[in-house]
C-alpha cells in the first residue's frame, strides 16, 4: 500500500507539475515572512543585556544552522526511500538537496564566526559543535564529488544513498555536541520539550525568520530538483511537452 | 575463509608492509622537525601519532578491493556467496591483524620511547587498537564507494566520518594525562566499533553489489 502510494504521488512528472503550481506561493509567502521577521528582529527588538546588538545575527545563524541539519536528514530519508522502494524522485532529491545543504552549512559557519568575534573574542574555536558542523560541510562536499565522479547516474545514486545513510550518524553528534562536551557554543535555547530560554520579544521574530528561511530554502530545493528532473528525464516525451 | 584472505594479503608484501613503514617514517620524522625542542617532544607527539595512525589506515585499504575487482574475482565471490558481508568482515579483520595491530603496538613503543611513561603508554594501546579498527572499517567503506575511481575520492568522502573518532581520541588522551576516568572514552570507542563492525560490512557489500550490477 505504501509502495503504491509513493509510486503514485512521487512520479517525477506529477512532482514537476505540482512544483510549478505551488512554487510561487511558497516563495512569496516565505519571502514576506522572512523580510518582516528580519525587520522586526533588527529594528523592533531591544538590545541584549550581555551581547548588545551582535546577537541580532541569530536571525540568519539559527535558521541556517537548523536547515543545515534538517536538509541532511531529508537527504537521509530520501536515501532510505530510494534504496527500499526504488523511487527515482527520491534519488533526484538527494543530489538536489546536497549543494543547498552545503550552502546553508557554509552560511551557518560564516555567520557563527562573525558572531564569535564580538561574543567570544575569536572567530573560530575547535569545540565540538563548530567542528562537527565543519565536518557536516565537508560531508556535503564529499557527497557532491562522489556523485559527480560517476557518469552512470543510477550507480551514482545508489552509492550516494548509502554514504548519506552512513553519514547521518553525524547529525545526532552535532545536535547533542553541546550537551555531551563542554563547549564554548551555548546549548539550545529552543527545544521541543522545555520552555524556550530566550525572551519572547526575541523569540517571535526568530521563529518567523526560521519559518521564512525554511520556506526560501525549500524553494531552492524545489528549483534544484526541477533542474535534476529535467536533466535526467530529458529523453522522456512528457519532458519535451513540458518544456 | 580467513586463512585464504590471510595468505592473499601476506603474499602482497607491499600492501601490508607499506602502511607500517609509512607509520614508522612519520613517527621518526616527527622528532626531526622539532630538533630544538627535544625535551618538549611530548607536547605534539600524540597529535602526530593519531594522524599517522589515520593516514596509515587510509593507505592500508588503498587496494583492498581494486585487484579483486579488476580480475573479476570479486564478482565471482559475490555470486557464489550469499553472505558476502561475512567475507568483508573477514577481509577487514585480516587487514587489521596484519596492519592495524602491528601499528597499534608500534604506537605503544613510540609512546614509551617518547614519554618514558609506561602507564601512559599502556593506556594508549587500547585506544590505538580500537581506533585503528574503526579507521580501517571507515576507509574500507570509502574504497568500496570509489572502487574504480581511485582511493583519494574514497578518503575524501569517509575522512569526515573519522574526524569524530579523532576528537574522542584527543579527549581520551587529556583524560589519561589528567588521570581522570579515561575508560569511558574506551567504552565510547568500543560502542562505536560494535555498531561499525556490523553496519559497515553490510553497507560495503551493498555498495559493491551496486558497482557490479
Amino acid at each position: 500500500m505504501i509502495k503504491k502510494f509513493i509510486h503514485q504521488f512521487a512520479s517525477p512528472k506529477t512532482y514537476l507539475y505540482q512544483v510549478s503550481r505551488f512554487y510561487k506561493y511558497i516563495f512569496y509567502f516565505s519571502l514576506v515572512i522572512y523580510i518582516l521577521s528580519i525587520i522586526w528582529g533588527l529594528f523592533f527588538t531591544p538590545e541584549d543585556f550581555v551581547q548588545g546588538n551582535s546577537y541580532r545575527i541569530i536571525y540568519l545563524h539559527v535558521p541556517a544552522s537548523f536547515l543545515s541539519q534538517t536538509l541532511y536528514l531529508a537527504m537521509a530519508i530520501s536515501s532510505i526511500t530510494y534504496l527500499i522502494w526504488r523511487v527515482k524522485l527520491a534519488a533526484y532529491l538527494i543530489i538536489a538537496i546536497a549543494p543547498i545543504g552545503a550552502m546553508t552549512t557554509f552560511i551557518a559557519l560564516i555567520s557563527g564566526s562573525i558572531w564569535g568575534i564580538p561574543t567570544w573574542g575569536t572567530w573560530w574555536q575547535w569545540d565540538a559543535r563548530i567542528t562537527s558542523t565543519l565536518i557536516l560541510f565537508i560531508m556535503y562536499l564529499g557527497l557532491i564529488s562522489l556523485h559527480n565522479s560517476f557518469s552512470n547516474h543510477e550507480k551514482a545514486d545508489k552509492l550516494l544513498s548509502w554514504l548519506v545513510i552512513v553519514g547521518a550518524v553525524n547529525i545526532p553528534i552535532i545536535k547533542k555536541s553541546v550537551d555531551w562536551w563542554s563547549t564554548l557554543h551555548q546549548s539550545a535555547s529552543i527545544t521541543l520539550t522545555d520552555k524556550p530560554s530566550i525572551d519572547p520579544v526575541m523569540l517571535y521574530p526568530l521563529m518567523g525568520s526560521i519559518i521564512g528561511f525554511f520556506g526560501l530554502v525549500i524553494c531552492l530545493v524545489l528549483l534544484s530538483s526541477k533542474y535534476q528532473i529535467l536533466h535526467r528525464e530529458k529523453n522522456k516525451s512528457w519532458v519535451k511537452d513540458y518544456v | 575463509m580467513f586463512k585464504l584472505e590471510f595468505l592473499k594479503l601476506r603474499k602482497k608484501t607491499r600492501s601490508w608492509l607499506g602502511p607500517i613503514l609509512v607509520f614508522w617514517l612519520i613517527m621518526l620524522a616527527y622528532p626531526l622537525t622539532v630538533e630544538f625542542l627535544q625535551d618538549k617532544l611530548e607536547i605534539g607527539f600524540f597529535s602526530v601519532l593519531w594522524i599517522a595512525l589515520l593516514i596509515s589506515m587510509m593507505l592500508a585499504t588503498e587496494d583492498i578491493f581494486s585487484e579483486d575487482y579488476n580480475d573479476g574475482s570479486l564478482e565471482q565471490t559475490l555470486i557464489k556467496n550469499p553472505t558476502f558481508s561475512i567475507i568483508i568482515v573477514t577481509k577487514i579483520f585480516t587487514y587489521w591483524l596484519l596492519i592495524g595491530l602491528p601499528i597499534s603496538i608500534l604506537s605503544f613503543v613510540f609512546s614509551l620511547g617518547t614519554t618514558e611513561n609506561l602507564s601512559l603508554s599502556l593506556s594508549i594501546l587500547p585506544l590505538a587498537i580500537i581506533s585503528s579498527y574503526i579507521f580501517l572499517n571507515l576507509f574500507v567503506l570509502g574504497n568500496a564507494l570509489s572502487l574504480n575511481k581511485g582511493s583519494v575520492l574514497g578518503a575524501l568522502v569517509t575522512m569526515p566520518l573519522a574526524l569524530p573518532v579523532l576528537i574522542v581520541l584527543g579527549k581520551g588522551l587529556i583524560a589519561i594525562q589528567l588521570d581522570i576516568n579515561y575508560q569511558s572514552f574506551i567504552f565510547l570507542l568500543l560502542g562505536s566499533l560494535s555498531i561499525i563492525i556490523v553496519a559497515i560490512p553490510i553497507v560495503v557489500s551493498y555498495v559493491i553489489k551496486a558497482h557490479l550490477e
